[in-house]
């Protein structure tokens, strides 16, 4: 990203309700296996369609790329500003690599990018939800659609790095039939350097869940007159 | 009519005055009969509904047929239930992915699109159209791909609603279309002619949900690219709202007629036929008599 092109980075606690609601910043999930994960909290704020297209987060992946879905995620995050997870930055990296490595364009499919917890499937946690995967339907002009094509690609992605992880043909049902290569770079949470760590609140397992939550909470309070009769004490 | 007419077979009544309703049914009667042994049919169902005269006449109205693509009528049906309802939009996009779920143990199934002829929603793969021209493309070039992701968008069961809450019987929908293995289990979507005359009939009146949303969907309709089925049969300038259906062993019209300075009638058309032999004219045929009885009726 330029100079030119700061994206303004947003504490999820400091959103709407409703926007809160669906990205469940801080909410810990757990994945297939039962492993707990906590959900991103620092998102990029994108304005509009047209910032989303213009923002290049790498030379040449756009930050629309990662935000591409359809009727499956909440309307409301259909809509600008729309919000994804800062790690995104980190994807589009590394695919910036595999662009480089395969020596053709890398096509993110809908829905194949950031994915809210919200989104119709989203199930169990998947780092989708974390903006770290990518479902790439296309590479140049091929659509990945053959067991041939999507082991090629995957064999790609693990030469580039050992951390990376690639899910084979078929992976859903362990059936011979898949349409995308699965690009994953795990659970991975960034704290932007805008945010300072003073202003930072560890969530809590038992509730309250975030300490400024109960604290705001008791600072909405406000205290109630005592009115007379029984059913404020014991009859006599 | 029908049973009436089933039960005296080729053995048929008295011919009635000339230039009579009766007259003009008696002979469509006897054409149909006709057009059904010289295109070795093994099964015929005939359904049709004239808006101007308000006659109704059926040859096998409620005997059920495999309905190929005529089952996306009751799609397209769904979608604008849920479209009025407003739980979805015309205008929401809708990811293109060739990735189906089959209702017989869940397997999961692709089409085969290198067979499909019709590319418009293919070369959308991977990205979004939106619900309206899933819907054109479902109708107008009777897209597979379109059907089945409005299938997965609405759900088998609202469509089935649908159908239920209009009160149409005669049109069992269970899943989208190419699911081989739910074929092979023998669950397929039927109609019956009377079935999705009903349908048709709801649109074509401005009932089917609401005025609009039966002017969207006659304007869908309107736009139908096939037309080797009822048009067939008709004077050129003629308009059709129609849907066919075709597989290897049958061939269905389904459509709303427009024909000048008279209001539309409504004809649903189910053939079925030997897998050796070819699909032929037959529903081509049965429309041009339909068209020629109607031009011939006068009414007392």
């Amino acid at each position: 990203m330029s100079e030119s092109q700061q994206i303004k980075v947003v504490d999820a606690f400091d959103l709407d309700d409703e926007l809160r609601g669906l990205l469940k910043p801080g909410e810990m999930l757990r994945d297939q296996q039962g492993r707990r994960h906590r959900l991103p909290r620092y998102f990029y704020e994108v304005p509009s369609r047209d910032e989303a297209t213009e923002i290049r987060l790498t030379p040449h992946f756009g930050l629309n790329e990662f935000v591409l879905v359809d009727l499956k995620e909440a309307p409301r995050l259909q809509e600008f500003p729309r919000y994804i997870p800062c790690a995104v930055r980190m994807l589009a990296f590394f695919l910036e690599q595999f662009r480089a490595a395969a020596g053709m364009s890398v096509h993110i499919a809908v829905n194949g990018g950031y994915r809210s917890p919200a989104h119709k499937m989203a199930i169990d946690s998947s780092p989708h939800m974390w903006g770290t995967a990518a479902d790439i339907y296309r590479m140049g002009n091929s659509i990945l659609k053959t067991k041939e094509l999507i082991d090629r690609f995957n064999d790609l992605a693990e030469e580039l790095s050992d951390d990376v992880l690639v899910l084979p043909y078929g992976h859903e049902t362990g059936k011979a039939v898949d349409d995308h290569v699965h690009i994953d770079l795990g659970y991975i949470m960034v704290v932007p350097r805008e945010i300072s760590e003073d202003r930072m609140e560890v969530p809590q397992e038992s509730r309250p869940r975030f300490a400024f939550e109960e604290r705001r909470k008791r600072e909405r309070r406000v205290p109630q007159p005592v009115a007379a009769g029984p059913e404020n004490g014991k009859a006599e | 009519m029908v049973a009436r007419a089933q039960a005296v077979e080729e053995k048929l009544p008295v011919t009635p005055a000339k230039d009579s309703v009766a007259a003009a049914e008696v002979s469509l009667f006897r054409n149909v009969l006709k057009i059904k042994k010289e295109h070795n049919l093994e099964g015929l169902g005939i359904a049709f509904y004239d808006l101007q005269t308000t006659i109704q006449w059926a040859y096998n109205g409620d005997q059920y047929f495999h309905a190929a693509s005529t089952m996306k009528l009751a799609v397209l049906l769904g979608v604008f239930r849920q479209v009025e309802r407003g739980e979805l939009s015309l205008e929401a996009p809708v990811h293109i992915r060739n990735r189906f779920t089959s209702i017989v143990n869940q397997e999961p199934f692709m089409l085969d699109l290198s067979n499909d002829a019709e590319p418009d929603v293919y070369s959308h793969l991977g990205r979004t159209m939106t619900v309206r021209e899933l819907a054109y493309w479902m109708i107008t070039k009777s897209s597979n791909l379109a059907t089945n992701l409005l299938v997965d968008v609405v759900g088998v069961r609202t469509i089935q609603l649908a159908l239920d809450e209009l009160e149409i019987d005669g049109i069992r929908i269970l899943r989208g279309v190419e699911d081989q293995a739910a074929f092979e289990a023998g669950l397929n979507n039927e109609v019956s002619a009377n079935g999705l005359l009903k349908l048709l009939r709801l649109i074509a009146d401005g009932k089917a949900y609401s005025k609009h949303a039966s002017d969207e969907m006659l304007k869908i309709l309107l736009e139908q690219q096939f037309r080797s089925g009822i048009p067939a049969g008709l004077p050129k300038a003629t308009r059709v709202a129609h849907k066919t259906g075709n597989i290897s062993t049958v061939h269905h019209d389904a459509g709303i007629v427009f024909v000048e300075g008279r209001k539309p009638y409504v004809l649903v058309i189910l053939t079925q036929f030997p897998a050796e032999t070819a699909r032929g004219t037959a529903v081509a045929d049965v429309s041009r008599d339909i068209f020629n009885a109607i031009a011939e009726m006068t009414y007392e």
